[in-house]
């Protein structure tokens, strides 16, 4: 499964006076099992690039697909159904719902597919497990620390076994040994043969043994040669 | 993964259960409200259900014509011969005289419909009669014997004892005998009457002999009451003729108008209803715009949206019209329309004890649920589709 973009283009806001070019005509091959850090200062486009991967905007120019399928122009109805065959998203601000509980936040991918509430323990139960947060699945999201959210956030995104994982700042939050033991569990989930592509500017994150490859945002441009390119 | 479309909707009744139980005071008052308003409807349609069967049953009983003499615009006694005029007419059955009048209790504050033991051909009373009374009726020529509504019975003050008194226009006293009581649904039709012997009430309000308060006329075709109540007009100058008809139309014209008042209460009640369905529907806070960007950014479509804001609004609303309508048969059949009684009953200080039994009519529960949940639904499904269309991204 192989994701290609071919001269994407993000346009906030187009022809108006507060027209945004996020990302322009950036294009890229990213290999099955590649573990890819996406880097760029603040507004570079990273989180924008991540959403057209993922599935959850489309680009205003370009193609891009995934696998055999193409996902640059879709009605929302189907690049939905990719979005919850395909990847797994870790979002920057996590998106948990505070009032429910973490069991319930994590298998909330489940819920329009019909799978019955055993089924759905039985599928989540490992992940918290696996995660180190099993005895935290009855507590509200609010109720939970940084790193609980962090690990809540990853253990959704896996719910559905997807092929593609996107992360976006998983780190930023975190205290250095935390967000190295975030860094293992993605590099263990690279292992597993998914793709992994996760946007960061923390050195530890860009600095790990199991990337393979980095790229560099910069105003919406991808650099040919990001600084410190091994 | 091809979703399973039972387990969806499982699901989704789920969630939509546990979002309701985490904004409870706020869908216990939309529920509330709704089931105050279900209630009071359906009330009103029930009692108004077991009314139109009481005027129905009142109706059988009533006479084909009523014949009364009017002077001056009111209703004075009527001469017993002015039978004999009516002989002609062709089509006229029985026509007998009538004896009743009002009698105000001074005492009580209360006032009584004294009526005249009405006797068949054969100077006996009606069988039907007889079968209503608990007790015994006046036997024929004898005097200073009554037959009483529980209502009356309990004015007057007579559990325990027999004897009460009336007095005449001249102030005499004349005592009587209260010799059974009307039951069943007879004692409701006749809440605030005491039955005497005719004579009886000819001494009681010093009528003379040859006068009645009214003349009674049977018909033998049904068919033709019209016709000959027309004639009977004709013939008698200065009488009221009221057909069985026209006591039907004002029956339903008192029902009618009764309701009417009712149901202007109630239009205030549906508009705080309205509003409270809009604030809730069309209030899409920063809070629930965010949790539905969270639910699409994790793969629900808008379809799953509009389901979930669909199986709230029915669940509430549908709850709310079950305990509405339930409560208001509780009310009706139970508690014999509570509070209701004074809208329809009128102000007379006699509660008439009129046992309402609501029919079981489906078109009234389907009515109660058509301008109810119908239109909650329909109030909630253009926010339902705005929250469905908030975009995934918007919480990126
Ligand atoms: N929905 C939007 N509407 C308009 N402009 C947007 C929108 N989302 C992002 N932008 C703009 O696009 C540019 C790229 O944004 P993006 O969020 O992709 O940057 P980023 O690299 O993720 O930044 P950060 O490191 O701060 O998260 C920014 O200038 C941002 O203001
Ligand atoms: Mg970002």
């Amino acid at each position: 499964m192989r994701i290609v973009l071919d001269q994407v283009s993000k346009v906030y806001n187009s022809a108006q006076p507060n027209e945004v070019v996020a990302l322009e005509r950036v294009s890229l091959a990213i290999d099955k099992g590649e573990m890819v850090c996406l880097e760029g200062p603040s507004g570079s486009g990273k989180t924008t690039l991540l959403s057209i991967l993922g599935c959850v905007i489309a680009p205003t120019g370009g193609s891009a697909s995934i696998g055999d399928k193409k996902i640059a122009r879709l009605p929302d109805h189907f690049r939905t159904s990719y979005r919850r065959q395909l990847v797994g998203f870790v979002f920057q601000h996590f998106n948990l719902l505070e009032e429910r509980s973490l069991l319930e936040n994590v298998t909330l991918p489940l819920y329009p597919l019909g799978v019955s509430p055993r089924v759905r323990r039985e599928r989540a139960l490992p992940l918290l497990q696996r995660l180190g947060i099993d005895h935290r699945r009855d507590f509200p999201v609010r109720q939970l620390s940084g790193g609980e959210r962090q690990r809540a956030a990853i253990a959704r995104a896996l719910i559905n076994d997807p092929p593609l994982l996107i992360a976006d700042e998983p780190t930023a939050h975190l205290d250095r040994p935390l967000a190295g033991e975030i860094m293992d569990i993605f590099a263990a989930l690279k292992a597993e043969g998914r793709t992994v592509i996760i946007a960061s500017h923390d050195p530890l994150v860009v600095t790990h043994p199991a990337v393979t490859r980095r790229l560099a945002l910069h105003g919406g441009r991808l650099l040919a040669d990001p600084p410190g390119q091994r | 993964m091809t979703p399973h479309p039972l387990g969806r909707l499982l699901n989704i009744l789920d969630y939509a259960l546990s979002s309701l139980r985490r904004r409870l005071l706020k869908n216990l008052l939309v529920f509330a409200v709704f089931t105050l308003v279900v209630f009071l409807f359906s009330s009103l349609l029930l009692t108004r259900g077991a009314l139109g069967d009481l005027a129905g049953r009142l109706l059988a009983a009533a006479p084909d014509i009523t014949v009364q003499q009017m002077v001056a615009g009111r209703q004075v006694p009527i001469a017993a011969s002015a039978c004999e005029g009516l002989r002609g007419i062709p089509g006229v059955g029985l026509c007998r005289g009538r004896l009743w009048g009002y009698y105000f209790d001074s005492e009580n504050g209360a006032n009584y419909t004294v009526i005249g033991l009405p006797e068949g051909p054969a100077g006996q009373a009606p069988a039907s009669l007889s079968h209503a009374v608990e007790g015994r009726l006046p036997q024929p020529g004898e005097r200073g014997k009554a037959v009483l509504a529980t209502a009356v019975r309990q004015q007057l003050g007579l559990e325990g004892r027999r004897f009460f008194s009336l007095f005449r226009p001249d102030l005499e006293l004349l005592s009587f005998e209260a010799v059974g009581t009307f039951t069943g649904s007879a004692d409701a039709l006749v809440a605030d009457t005491i039955l005497l012997a005719e004579a009886d009430v000819r001494h009681l309000f010093a009528l003379p002999e040859d006068q009645n308060t009214d003349l009674l006329v049977d018909v033998v075709n049904p068919l033709e009451v019209e016709t000959i109540a027309a004639k009977i007009a004709d013939r008698l100058p200065g009488v009221r003729v009221i057909s069985k008809e026209r006591i039907a139309k004002t029956y339903r014209a008192v029902f009618g108008w009764r309701s009417g008042i009712t149901a202007t209460a109630l239009l205030l009640a549906l508009s705080a209803f309205v509003i409270l369905a809009w604030d809730r529907a069309s209030g899409l806070s920063g809070e629930e715009v965010r949790e539905v960007g969270i639910l699409k950014i994790l793969g629900w479509q808008s379809g799953d949206i509009i389901l979930l804001r669909f199986c709230e609004s029915l669940l509430v609303s549908l709850f709310a019209f079950l305990s509405g309508w339930l409560l208001a048969w509780v009310h009706v059949a139970h508690f014999q329309a509570a509070l209701l009684r004074p809208v329809f009953l009128g102000w007379s200080v006699l509660r008439p004890q009129f046992p309402l039994l609501p029919p079981l009519a489906a078109a009234d529960l389907f009515l109660v649920l058509a301008i109810s949940v119908v239109p909650y639904l329909a109030a909630t499904a253009v926010p339902a589709w705005r929250a469905a269309t908030v975009p995934a991204h918007s919480v990126l």
